[in-house]
């Protein structure tokens, strides 16, 4: 197995997806391969992260009001 | 329809989660069943508040536009109230709603011809042509970093940045599934897409993501 191979096989592997030859061949590169297991880390990493823009709000209540103006024309018509 | 039945809807979009209502425990479909069939306010209302974040950020994500943004979320509302009748018990709301926000910021973004990315992704890989990942992944290792540093706001900020340089095709994809949290065959209906191009797009989109927060956390690193 190659570098590529753990790149292009990494949703699989974080899905838990792969079958037991595949993942049994990818963690065993991974376990000597530093370069991998840095991808590896900081691929995790990152959705860990990203995760967090989960939890932001936009919705503004100006927005909000706004939407309720037009509501309020658009059935009243 | 009477004002009473519009007045009730707005008080119910106004009110914060602090004051939820007895229809916060019902599924969406239960709801639009409530609301199409015994003109049920709180029903409505309690849809509204479960989508206008949804609709909101999705709209943004892929207009890039605040004020696009916005307009998209009256669209999709009103096309909610309007089309509620014809909406089926065997279909899911949620996918409507994002298949309906998706086509109108799309929409949005067409007429308006603006915010497209200079970003290509199709080739994206961070591997060299003997498939070996050469020696810059380990150099720029952030994984290890304290929690504080990672999550940090400027560490927000950059992620939020580098997702709106997606294309826009890789961007949306990014977004439902990874902000969202739809799976993928969800995804794949929404936009018309086969399961195994969401897959690649959202592939293409997280290795671009992890590169640029590893310049981020090595250029941090630098100067820290």
């Amino acid at each position: 197995m190659l570098c590529k191979d753990v790149v292009e096989n990494i949703m699989g592997y974080i899905d838990a997806e792969l079958d037991y030859e595949t993942l049994n061949e990818l963690e065993k590169h991974i376990d000597m391969c530093p370069e991998c297991m840095a991808f590896v880390m900081t691929y995790r990493r990152m959705l860990e992260l990203t995760g967090k823009l989960k939890e932001r709000t936009f919705v503004t209540p100006e927005v909000r009001n706004r939407l309720k103006e037009l509501l309020r024309s658009k059935l009243k018509s | 329809m009477s004002s009473g039945f519009i007045k009730g809807i707005f008080g119910l979009i106004n009110r914060g989660d602090e004051n939820k209502s007895d229809s916060s425990y019902l599924t969406d479909g239960d709801l639009v069943q409530k609301f199409v069939n015994e003109n049920n306010q709180a029903a409505l209302g309690e849809i509204f508040n479960r989508y206008v974040e949804k609709v909101y950020g999705i709209a943004l994500r892929i207009t890039g536009n605040p004020s696009y943004a916005e307009e998209v979320l009256q669209e999709v509302f009103l096309t909610l109230i309007k089309k509620a009748h014809t909406f089926r018990g065997e279909a899911k709301l949620s996918s409507w709603v994002y298949r309906v926000t998706v086509n109108a910021s799309f929409m949005h973004l067409r007429a308006e011809k603006k915010y497209e990315s200079n970003v290509s992704l199709d080739n994206y890989v961070p591997y060299d042509e003997k498939g070996t990942l050469m020696g810059k992944i380990k150099a720029k290792d952030w994984s290890s970093r304290p929690d504080i540093i990672i999550f940090s706001k400027e560490a927000l900020e950059t992620i939020e940045k580098s997702v709106n340089e997606l294309p826009e095709s890789f961007r949306i994809v990014y977004h439902l599934r990874d902000v969202e949290g739809l799976s993928n065959e969800e995804i794949s209906k929404i936009l018309d897409l086969s399961v195994p191009a969401v897959k690649s797009r959202l592939h293409r989109a997280r290795l671009f993501l992890r590169d640029r927060l590893s310049d981020y956390f090595d250029e941090w690193r630098k100067i820290s």
